[in-house]
């Protein structure tokens, strides 16, 4: 019995934003058994739970933070030249309601 | 039922003020117009990187150290993702797994009392944009997107509405007194999510915590926390404590109540890893010694040396630290050997006066402490009368000038005897009739003579020795 | 003309005996021939305007960009449906630096979506074609990049390389594919799609373009906070053609022909091809040696990569929402008009890799799959730094063989995938330079090696590819399905 279920990765991609289709959702679960298994694979290196995390791909790298100097704001005909509906000044969304 | 003591902990959120954002280099200012201080990251356009501000880490430093929480090696950041129309890059740069601070201790005042405030952690991240909403639509600034937000944690260490909001209102000053942030709850600078539950009195575990999200000021705060005690106690008393659920729930300002948002069961998986864009920032010690330098003493600290070492009242000392300018101009003074009951007095009574009906501020006075002294020095060897001085002290402030230049010849409080005694000879030669009336017991008329000396004066003698005089002539 | 090499053609620009408008057309006109055959690009430049010739080296030729580059007032999609109508108000970082030198761009590239694939099947226009065999796939993501040098539509294009995005490619499109270390090109305006993995880089027709290119394209940007300043490496300078004494290493597992039981013709061929290639090197007086590395390590590359970078792309890509870009939908709950978008823009392929990496950074699977992905990573990168200590560079053949029938690789998530399709992602785990140049050909079709060296040392490996390249006869090769 796989440990993933449809339901599930249709859960995640909900949470994501996103609809899959049966046969989509089919693939995920095939690809996540072929990833699980590669993970117990991973898992069985020794002292694994020992080694900090690689999170960069240059992580002894050193440098200097910004300073504080604020630039002009860009214009707003370049802010809103892609988006889909606004007032001129601000972008519309159907209104958010919690 | 057994006694209920409740217990509360503190999120709360605070803008810090500097140029540029936390991450981009757009202007962090609020601003009437809509989308007029915004980078492109702050709208997540395709390709955009973060770049952090170096003042905002040292200010977060800052704080974290004056809150005597433990920093870690390096700065990083995390992303916080989810989806919301109000967050553009659909993750917000935070501090999850390093925060800036953790495990603070602080004392605070309530009551007259001290008492311990632990901190959880304390971590900077960036605000998201602001929503207006309309009749059916709602419209996106990205104004406040990546404005610097510094977050504070507490344990859940409060047990009412008066220490939590003590708390709130001593951060508020800590926030002001580092120079981080104007703390305006006015503005909406300060934000708080409030973490409320109740136990048995008796009990060793916690009660079920229930949570009220962006609560703007402090009456919100405390109206929060004497609700949800009154609710969850009254649900309690009728048996019906399993009501009492682990959700988050908003502030209702006009009812004043609690109302329920959604469960901490569908609660969402931020999904939290570590932010690839920015390397990790090595603080070094010799940094965060020099952040640490520049951190001044605190407003308790400072009351309390007040109140101990310089003999001043309770209500006195917290007037002058209600602000860290006044505070150190008061601090000044005491540096200038000036006695601190009569500076305390000049600065609560003249100075804060001067500068509520005039609407300036105490840097800009140009009655620095050192001409406060002289002032109160000439006070002191009497060339002026306390009336004068109250009139030289305006003088010097609006002109601009010493205040040795209103202490001139003409100026000065006549002091010397002969020079009163020979006016005062001349002005009864010639009052013949009031020294008859007088000496027939209309004592009343001792006051005409000292006008009279006044007046010639203008205003000027010494009054003690005018009367001293005045009345060995008139026996 | 554009079949040269950039020395060239700045030598005839200089002494007048063709003009930049020349070499525009032409790069326009082959743009068309080339979109026709093999689908290539997302967009031809059509207005571009030839520049004036300087003392740069590549001003006044063409150039090709890939389309996850943004650039200002041209239409810039990722190759996806999401940003189909995007035309962002800001050029990339390394787009603007080759404007500013005097190059033109003719055209924006076809990719995988978001550069998330290997096969250039994904790309919103359609799959490109392999201009040696149109039944083939040119590999990806960088497709259409490869594609248009490889037909000699201009001397370089852009890529970016995330896996092996630029190096398999190039590989497969008998050219050269270089990415220089992780920050030494700012990825300020590169579409992110696992921002710890990725890289910018080139594609060219020989080492020298790729040095020259990146020579420009290099330096510390304020924008990007993990780019460096590179002001004292001068790679195409570095290209002496000396690598004596030089310490290459192959890994034993990948390149033995032991370890693949069921090896067919092609991929004796391939790896018989890569030990006489090795051999040149030796006749410049390098050493190579053999070094075996811990299988469990090896077999984990493809699992280490695929939970990394899924990681990642699924929180780089939640900024598309079709709220402030692309297109919007007209659902009236604004949570459904931002799934809408999502659920219609994107490709089933990516939306797959969306939930699992949205799955292994769930916090109750964090741990074992994100969290153990980046210790591995570490393990690899250590273990290879290690090696850099003692020689200057790996060198492995790219790929089994070269370039696949459309029909063969699907792009799923296999166990089975081999070791020998996905080693070119050490480079990018640990930030590596690493290089692509094509060492043969079986059965007509291009086959490539690639040298690997230590973070910084671009240089180095630059003039080893170099002097390996001068040692063979595919420097400057055109795909001769393009030339037809």
């Amino acid at each position: 019995m796989s440990k993933f279920t449809k339901e599930m990765v249709d859960d995640y991609a909900e949470k994501l934003l996103i609809g899959l289709t049966d046969e989509e959702n089919k693939m995920v679960l095939d690809e996540f058994e072929a990833i699980d298994k590669n993970i117990d694979l991973i898992n069985e290196i020794p002292n694994i739970e020992s080694i900090e995390p690689m999170t960069h791909a240059l992580d002894d790298f050193t440098f200097e933070l910004r300073s504080d100097i604020a630039e002009e704001s860009i214009p707003i005909e370049d802010a809103l030249r892609n988006a889909g509906k606004t007032d001129g000044r601000e972008i519309e969304v159907p209104k958010v309601v919690d | 039922m057994k006694k209920q003591i409740a217990t509360i902990g503190l999120e709360m959120h605070c803008e810090f003020k500097s140029n540029s954002k936390v991450f981009s280099a757009a202007k962090n200012a609020y601003s009437e117009i809509p989308n007029s201080n915004i980078a492109p990251l702050d709208m997540a356009f395709p390709g955009t990187l973060p770049v952090v501000n170096k003042k905002c880490v040292k200010d977060a430093l800052k704080v974290s150290i004056a809150l005597n929480c433990t920093q870690p090696e390096y700065m990083v950041f995390d992303r916080k993702n989810y989806y919301y129309p109000d967050l553009p890059k659909g993750y917000q740069i935070t501090q999850m797994a390093y925060p800036i601070g953790i495990n603070g201790k602080i004392y605070i005042e309530v009551n007259g009392k001290l008492i311990p405030a632990y901190i959880h952690d304390v971590h900077l991240e960036e605000d998201s944009a602001s929503l207006d909403h309309f009749f059916d639509t709602s419209n996106i600034d990205y104004n406040r997107c990546g404005v610097p937000l510094f977050e504070l944690v507490t344990e859940p260490c409060f047990h009412s509405a008066e220490e939590a909001t003590a708390f709130i209102e001593h951060m508020i000053r800590v926030y002001r007194y580092l120079g981080v942030s104007d703390a305006d709850t006015k503005r909406g600078q300060i934000r708080c999510d409030v973490n409320v539950s109740i136990a048995d009195e008796d009990s060793k575990e916690l009660g079920t915590k229930v949570e009220t999200k962006n609560v703007n000021s402090l009456g919100g705060v405390a109206g929060v926390i004497n609700y949800e005690i009154a609710r969850q106690t009254k649900l309690k008393e009728e048996g019906r404590y399993d009501e009492v659920e682990q959700e988050t729930r908003r502030w209702d300002e006009e009812t004043g109540t609690t109302i329920r948002m959604r469960s901490k069961v569908d609660a969402i998986d931020y999904k939290y890893f570590v932010e690839p864009n920015i390397p990790k920032y090595k603080m070094s010690d010799e940094w965060k010694k020099k952040v640490a330098s520049t951190i001044p003493r605190l407003h308790l600290e400072r009351k309390i040396d007040y109140i101990n070492n310089h003999g001043l009242s309770n209500y006195d000392a917290e007037i002058l630290v209600k602000e860290k300018a006044i505070s150190d101009y008061f601090e000044e003074c005491l540096a200038l050997q000036m006695d601190a009951k009569a500076a305390a007095n000049w600065i609560i009574t003249q100075i804060l006066g001067y500068i509520n009906k005039n609407n300036t501020n105490i840097n800009d006075l140009y009655l620095t402490p050192k001409r406060l002294k002289d002032l109160i020095d000439e006070l002191d060897k009497k060339t002026i009368s306390s009336k004068q001085a109250k009139e030289i002290f305006e003088k010097v402030i609006e002109e601009k000038k010493e205040v040795s230049d209103f202490i001139s010849k003409e100026n000065a409080q006549i002091s010397d005897k002969d020079e009163l005694t020979k006016m005062i000879e001349e002005i009864l030669a010639n009052n013949q009739s009031q020294i008859a009336e007088y000496k027939n017991g209309r004592t009343n008329i001792f006051d005409y003579f000292v006008g009279q000396v006044m007046k010639q004066t203008r205003g000027k003698a010494n009054p003690v020795l005018t009367k001293e005089i005045l009345t060995e002539k008139l026996k | 003309m554009l079949e040269k090499s950039i020395t060239e053609l700045h030598d005839l620009l200089k002494t007048g005996k063709i003009t930049s408008e020349e070499l525009v057309r032409e790069s326009l006109k082959k743009s068309h021939e080339i979109e026709e055959k093999y689908n290539a690009f997302v967009t031809i430049c059509d207005d571009a305007k030839d520049t004036k010739v300087t003392d740069s080296l590549v001003s006044g030729i063409p150039f090709g960009v890939k389309d996850n580059y943004s650039t200002k007032d041209v239409l810039s999609t990722g190759s996806s449906n999401t940003l189909k109508n995007y035309i962002p108000f800001y050029t990339a970082t390394v787009v603007q630096k080759l404007f500013d030198a005097g190059a033109i761009m003719t055209n924006k590239t076809a990719l995988d979506e978001f550069g998330m694939g290997g096969t250039g099947t994904t790309c919103h226009t359609g799959p490109v074609l392999n201009p040696w065999d149109p039944t083939r796939m040119c590999a990806g993501s960088s497709a259409g990049s490869a594609c248009a040098v490889a037909s000699g539509v201009y001397p370089f294009a852009l890529g970016s390389d995330t896996g092996d995005s630029i190096r398999k490619p190039a590989a497969f499109c008998g050219i050269v594919g270089y990415k220089p270390t992780y920050g030494m090109l700012s990825r300020y305006g590169l579409f992110p799609f696992a921002s710890s993995l990725d890289h910018c880089g080139v594609l060219t027709r020989s080492v020298e373009d790729a040095a020259i290119v990146c020579d420009i394209m290099k330096g510390i940007d304020k924008h990007d906070m993990t780019s460096w300043d590179s002001s004292k490496m001068h790679l195409k300078d570095a290209l002496t053609g000396n690598i004596k004494g030089k310490k290459l290493f192959y890994i034993k597992e990948i390149c033995d022909i032991n370890n693949y039981p069921n090896a067919d013709e092609t991929l004796k061929e391939h790896l018989k091809n890569f030990e006489e290639t090795l051999k040149l090197l030796k006749e410049e007086g390098a050493t190579i040696e053999e070094v075996s590395i811990d299988q469990r390590l090896l077999n984990a590359i493809a699992s280490v990569y695929v939970v990394i970078s899924c990681a990642e792309a699924t929180s780089n890509m939640s900024n598309l929402t079709g709220i402030i870009f692309g297109p919007r939908s007209d659902k009236q709950n604004v949570f459904e008009m931002m799934k809408d978008h999502r659920t219609l823009g994107f490709s089933p392929l990516i939306k797959r890799r969306f939930v699992i990496g949205s799955y292994v950074l769930q916090k109750e699977n964090q741990e074992r799959y994100f969290k153990n992905a980046a210790r591995v990573r570490r393990l690899i990168v250590d273990q290879m730094k290690e090696l850099f200590k003692t020689y200057d560079c790996l060198i492995l053949p790219v790929s089994s063989g070269p370039a696949k029938k459309f029909d063969e690789d699907k792009d799923v998530i296999d166990a089975s995938t081999n070791v020998l399709e996905e080693h070119l992602q050490i480079g990018n785990f640990g930030g590596f330079p690493s290089i692509t140049i094509p060492n043969g050909l079986i059965n007509g079709l291009p086959v490539g090696i690639n040298m690997t060296g230590n973070c910084y040392d671009d240089e180095n490996i630059l003039n080893i590819a170099y002097t390996l390249e001068s040692k063979m006869s595919y420097k400057g090769q055109i795909a001769k399905e393009a030339i037809k």
